[in-house]
């Protein structure tokens, strides 16, 4: 299944060390694994695992101590502050916790962010994001203001944000994690069936494994160290592979 | 990002704290009126001498004389070069007319002869300085007549002439010495009265009226000329308000038939105006003028010399009013740096959206931008209501037909200046604050707290 050319991330060796005083902490020991194009995956972890750390270092918001991360060819280690933002413009859309939606806009112009970043013209901007509102089944909120939604629509905002820009790769960090359960369920059924619809690769960081159950990979960390990578032939919403449109509401 | 999207975004977070944008426009807008009003009185006090000095003469007449004033190469010491004799005596003929007529930029060459004559009328005499100008050229140099015309070129028996502000005041009894006016002042002889013109005492007062007995002179007497007035100098604002303007080949001609009474080297004139094509090329001409090795003297100079003089002026007024300014640009940076706390997590977030520093750094320098061009705008317009107010209620009451010394001006330069110039100082106050946002980590937006 892994072919070579089709590896968009190659994580080798990373090791991440934070100094504290003079205590040394080992965040991240030594983590090898890689991903395919397409490919839905969670790293599963405790707080303290250093799940959090190596998303941050896959979406190159921070450096490994040591170690290489090759992501679409290209070694995130050796890039400039400007190279990372200018590389997240073009292949990364972010998926928060805590949603980050900015308060004073419009769900609208929340999603259509991005692109204004990228210097859309505003005609064209508004109607991807709509498209993409659609998507996440919120076009009767588009002017509504985070703060008149609920978290769950909050983070289907967010998720369109996150898609709005057509990126090739998807971080989420703990979407779920401010969410009820029934609400987490359906967020975790539309970002996988988003994902794979649009034939993104997802990683999502989560604390509760059993997350496991919608994706195709599942990299459980402790302590820094990767203790065991889950393959699920059988994850839910795997059998739409993207033929089936919208067969979640 | 277009420049429209920074501008609404950075026009809509500013607007988003009202309060404090308002507040910190309203130090913008108090600094910069206090400029500005501070200013504006010493471009007035400025206006108000170049003013006065331009009713004394043209700013684009340079007046050639036939002595100079050098200066040492410190500038200071003066070395006084006469045209009275000497190896270096500086002569005023008609080859100087030409040679200033080649100077490029220049209109009109004019000389001047001054002669000394006596006016007749009856038993009242009165004594005249005149002033002979070029009848076509003179219109260009704006005599300031108080009524009547310019003479015209002399033709016939009778001279024709303007007298001096004063000269039919002047006309006094040749016994009595009483003055030819009645009990209010006024004079008794008008323009219409018939005068004669001597340059020959002898003429108006005998060896005894002059207590000389008659010694037996055999100079035989000079001749009394028909004299008709046609206008009167203005008195106002009139560098040449005693003299009376004829002819100048009248003049050569009296000084001519009279060499036996008041000599005169008709040869020589006393002094030579020079008509510049504008204000801009008289200090380059009157240089070129002094190189030729004659004197020069034009109302720039006084001016240059009275602008120097308020420039330390303009300075002070200007630094009290930049005080304020000051006070203001802190606030402006105190303000981003507040919002730039607050506002940690949203740039985190904006730079994992993909904004590229770039543009981070550009929306808090257009905010800052902003502050500036609204604290500036608001702050001209209350200079103008300031300088309005000061110049109906404060700086009127001594106007003696020039206008007060205290004034406020506000050309459009200083309006267009005022605004850019608090853009510029916003922006510079926006600079770090800008940079620190720049520099924000985007791992802030990833943190929860």
């Amino acid at each position: 299944m892994e072919q070579n050319n089709d590896i968009l991330m190659d994580i080798r060796d990373v090791k991440k060390t934070y100094h504290v005083g003079d205590v040394n902490i080992y965040a991240l020991c030594g983590v090898t694994f890689r991903l395919v194009a397409g490919e839905v995956c969670c790293i599963i972890g405790r707080s303290g695992s250093g799940k959090s750390t190596l998303l941050n270092m896959l979406a190159g918001l921070e450096n490994p101590t040591s170690g290489q991360i090759i992501i679409a060819h290209r070694h995130l280690e050796r890039m400039t502050q400007s190279e990372l933002i200018l590389f997240r413009q073009k292949n990364v859309g972010f998926i928060f916790q805590s949603f980050n939606l900015m308060p004073y806009y419009t769900a609208l112009e929340n999603v259509a962010l991005p692109l204004v970043f990228r210097g859309a013209p505003r005609a064209r901007r508004n109607k991807i994001a709509r498209d993409m509102l659609d998507a996440v089944g919120l076009s009767s909120h588009l002017q509504h203001k985070p703060m008149q939604m609920s978290g769950g629509q909050q983070q289907r905002v967010a998720i369109a944000r996150a898609l709005v820009s057509d990126p090739g790769i998807i971080f989420a960090d703990e979407p779920t994690g401010n969410l009820d359960s029934k609400t987490s369920d359906e967020v975790m059924h539309l970002i996988t069936h988003i994902a794979r619809e649009r034939r993104k690769t997802l990683v999502m960081v989560t604390h509760d494994p059993n997350m496991r159950q919608f994706t195709d990979k599942a990299i459980t960390l402790l302590d820094g160290k990767i203790i065991d990578i889950h393959i699920n032939e059988n994850a839910i919403g795997k059998e739409f592979d993207g033929k089936q449109a919208s067969a979640l509401h | 990002m277009s420049i429209i999207d920074t501008l609404t975004i950075a026009f809509r977070n500013l607007w988003r704290r009202k309060l404090r944008a308002v507040l910190t426009v309203l130090g913008m807008a108090i600094g910069t009126a206090a400029i500005v009003v501070m200013m504006s009185l010493g471009i007035g006090i400025n206006e108000y001498f170049r003013e006065s000095i331009e009713r004394t003469g043209s700013m684009t007449t340079i007046t050639v004389t036939n002595y100079r004033t050098n200066y040492s190469s410190d500038g200071m010491a003066e070395v006084y070069v006469s045209g009275l004799g000497g190896n270096d005596e500086i002569v005023l003929d008609n080859k100087a007319v030409e040679s200033i007529e080649k100077i490029g930029g220049v209109v009109a060459v004019m000389p001047l002869m001054e002669y000394w004559g006596q006016a007749v009328n009856g038993q009242y005499y009165a004594h005249l300085n005149i002033m002979g100008v070029d009848i076509d050229k003179a219109e260009l140099f704006e005599f300031s007549l108080a009524e009547g015309r310019m003479p015209s070129k002399h033709a016939g028996s009778a001279y024709e002439i303007v007298f001096g502000s004063w000269t039919l005041r002047e006309f006094t009894h040749k016994r009595t010495y009483r003055q030819a006016v009645d009990a209010m002042g006024n004079p008794k002889l008008t323009l219409d009265s018939r005068f004669q013109l001597t340059f020959d005492y002898s003429n108006i007062l005998s060896y005894d009226d002059m207590g000389m007995g008659q010694d037996g002179a055999t100079v035989s007497k000079g001749k009394l000329y028909k004299l008709r007035p046609v206008g009167v100098m203005s008195e106002e604002s009139n560098n040449y308000a005693w003299y009376s303007l004829m002819d100048i080949e009248a003049v050569k001609k009296l000084a001519k038939e009279n060499k036996a009474y008041n000599e005169l080297d008709t040869s020589r004139y006393s002094q030579i105006w020079v008509k510049c094509a504008d204000t801009g090329q008289v200090l380059d001409i009157q240089n070129q003028i002094m190189a030729l090795g004659y004197g020069a003297t034009s109302a720039q100079d006084t001016l240059n010399m009275v602008t120097e003089q308020f420039a330390s002026l303009q300075l002070l007024l200007g630094a009290i009013g930049s005080v304020s300014l000051l006070i203001a640009a802190i606030g402006i940076m105190n303000t981003m740096m507040m919002s730039i706390y607050e506002r940690t997590k949203e740039i985190g977030i904006i730079k994992v959206l993909g904004c590229r520093m770039g543009n981070i750094a550009g929306q808090f320098l257009t905010e800052a931008a902003y502050i500036g061009l609204f604290g500036g705008s608001v702050g001209l317009a209350v200079s103008y209501g300031l300088s309005a107010l000061l110049n109906m209620f404060v700086f009127a009451g001594d106007d003696m037909g020039i206008g007060s010394v205290m004034r406020s001006v506000i050309p459009m330069y200083l309006s267009a200046g005022a605004v850019g110039f608090s853009i510029v100082v916003a922006l510079l106050s926006g600079m770090y604050p800008a940079l620190r946002a720049m520099r924000l980590s985007a791992l802030t937006a990833i943190r929860n707290e």
